[in-house]
């Protein structure tokens, strides 16, 4: 049986899909099998950020319509081979997603992974819920902002009422929290929340802090998981991320200013606060 | 006393129950009862030999204008089983009487002998906490007797809503911004409050708010709130205690 992981937060742009597309080549880099959902139907993005868009015939509407079979929508990755995406329809909206149909779709899939991931999209609603229902483990992306916080703390409430472990009141889901977009001299300015203030209030195990970076521009553009670019802070963030998730012990990186800025800080720090 | 000899045939406690309130608004029983037939018929199973309270205080009628007698029938014949009257003018509440419905009294509100004109709704609204005159003539002080608290263990987060009917409520997490918390009771947060509190909500003047830190987006006390702007000499952060004293709510420091 594969787990189930949602990528979620609540709000929009705070980077939930490049953390998913991060996130399933690095389980799949590391020989587990994996699938990545997008649930975006209607907003499908994921294609573009792992540079598959050209390759997309059928989508997860067209399986659970009945109109292909999975294996036909399924596209296969060609960097890491235990890797395949699941797109959605640009064309649809998130009314032709059906629970009964998504759960025939993962439970198809977990037969033959180890883990399934779900792309949720933004916000509460339909498409979001059936994104996060059939989760086993929840990864929560959070900005450093307090909007971000604040609805990064809703859909923990939400995974923790209407998910079906919920409802059928089993064990709760799992749940990690990855901090995106950290900038440390924002935060050492007073510009950004601290990461202690941000788990002090979203209260969840600390999965990875991946820092600001402009290769993940460059990475979403070119169609790369950032995670492939072992020159990038961010990828080498999401690489540690990967491995607390399974389990290993990593000292977390990329929270301080980098030592270039102490020059320009020592020259016009004195002016601030 | 019971005496210990003879072995315990019955215990006599106190309970807390939420019940449904129908009020008439026809002293009529030959329009409300058809009006509603209608509507359960629409909901079948709903509110079967479920037990209400019949609300007089809408009823602008001489007591012999009003059947009780037809209305119990009526009302037994639909399945449904009324225990009672609330609010009314005293005439009223006699003729209940006769027809088997004693008055009943809500939850912190006034002795039903006291009010004689159309009283206010009793219960204050958790919705929207607006100032109330504090309940007067309360009976002695027996809060604590034959309530329970609420425990919440796990954070209270944004968007949930925590409501403990007739107890006290204890969360020893964090209460997030954009959660509310609700007790008929007393709150106690051992973390950061920092949503709303909503104590006392059954217009109990006498419950408090703890917190051990202090710094809530707004908190109310029977009905008196106070939103975060207006807390301006509070102690923001601390391990604090709210009452109410009076009309005014009262920010101390704990321990």
């Amino acid at each position: 049986m594969a787990q189930v992981i949602v990528v979620t937060s609540g709000k929009g742009g705070v980077g939930k899909t490049t953390t998913s597309a991060a996130f399933a080549t690095g389980l799949a880099q590391r020989g587990k099998r994996t699938v990545v959902i997008d649930f975006d139907v209607g907003l499908r993005n994921l294609d573009l950020i792992m540079g598959v868009e050209r390759r997309v015939v059928f989508d997860i509407v067209n399986v659970i319509q009945g109109e292909a079979r999975l294996s036909q929508a399924l596209i296969r990755d060609k960097r890491v081979d235990t890797l395949s995406i699941l797109p959605a329809s640009q064309t649809r909206d998130k009314d032709a997603l059906t629970r009964d149909g998504v759960a025939q779709v993962i439970e198809e899939l977990s037969a033959d992974h180890d883990y399934i991931l779900c792309d949720s999209p933004a916000g509460i609603e339909k498409g979001a819920l059936l994104a996060l229902y059939f989760a086993d483990q929840a990864v929560v992306v959070t900005n450093p902002e307090v909007s971000s916080v604040r609805d990064s703390d809703r859909i923990l409430g939400v995974l923790q009422s209407k998910s079906k472990r919920a409802e059928e009141k089993r064990d709760k889901v799992k749940e990690h929290l990855l901090v995106t977009r950290y900038d440390p001299e924002r935060v050492a300015r007073g510009e950004m929340l601290k990461l202690d203030d941000v788990q002090e209030i979203l209260a969840i195990p600390l999965l990875g802090v991946v820092p600001e970076s402009e290769s993940v521009l460059k990475a979403s553009n070119t169609g790369t998981p950032v995670i492939l670019d072992s020159e990038s802070n961010a990828g080498l963030a999401y690489k540690d991320a990967v491995g607390r998730f399974l389990g290993e012990d990593l000292p977390y990186r990329f929270l301080e200013p980098e030592r270039k800025g102490g020059l320009f800080k020592r020259l016009f720090g004195g002016r601030a606060a | 006393m019971s005496s210990p000899a003879l072995p315990e045939s019955f215990r006599l406690r106190a309970g807390n129950f939420s019940l449904l309130v129908l009020r008439l608004l026809d002293p009529r029983p030959e329009t409300v009862l058809p009006a509603l037939g209608d509507q359960f018929r629409r909901a079948p199973g709903f509110l079967r030999f479920a037990p209400i309270v019949i609300g007089l205080q809408d009823l602008q009628a001489a007591p012999e204008e009003v059947d009780f007698r037809a209305l119990v029938e009526g009302l037994h014949a639909l399945e449904i089983v009324p225990i009672g009257t609330i609010g009314g003018s005293a005439a009223l509440r006699q003729a209940a009487i006769a027809a088997g419905l004693p008055p009943l009294r809500a939850a912190g509100g006034k002795d039903p002998a006291e009010e004689d004109m159309p009283p206010p709704p009793a219960a204050a609204s958790t919705e929207a906490p607006a100032p109330s005159p504090p309940a007067a003539g309360q009976p002695p002080d027996f809060r604590g007797a034959g309530r329970t608290a609420m425990l919440v263990t796990e954070p209270v987060r944004s968007g949930q809503r925590i409501y403990a009917q007739g107890a006290d409520l204890v969360v020893t997490a964090t209460v997030n911004a954009g959660a509310e918390v609700i007790a008929d009771g007393n709150i106690h947060v051992y973390g950061r409050l920092s949503g709303r509190a909503v104590a006392g909500a059954a217009d109990d003047a006498g419950a408090r708010i703890f917190a051990l830190n202090f710094d809530p987006e707004l908190i109310a006390i029977a009905g008196y709130y106070a939103v975060r702007e207006g807390l301006g000499d509070a102690p923001i952060g601390r391990a604090v205690q709210v009452r109410l004293e009076g009309e005014q709510m009262r920010f101390e420091p704990l321990g």
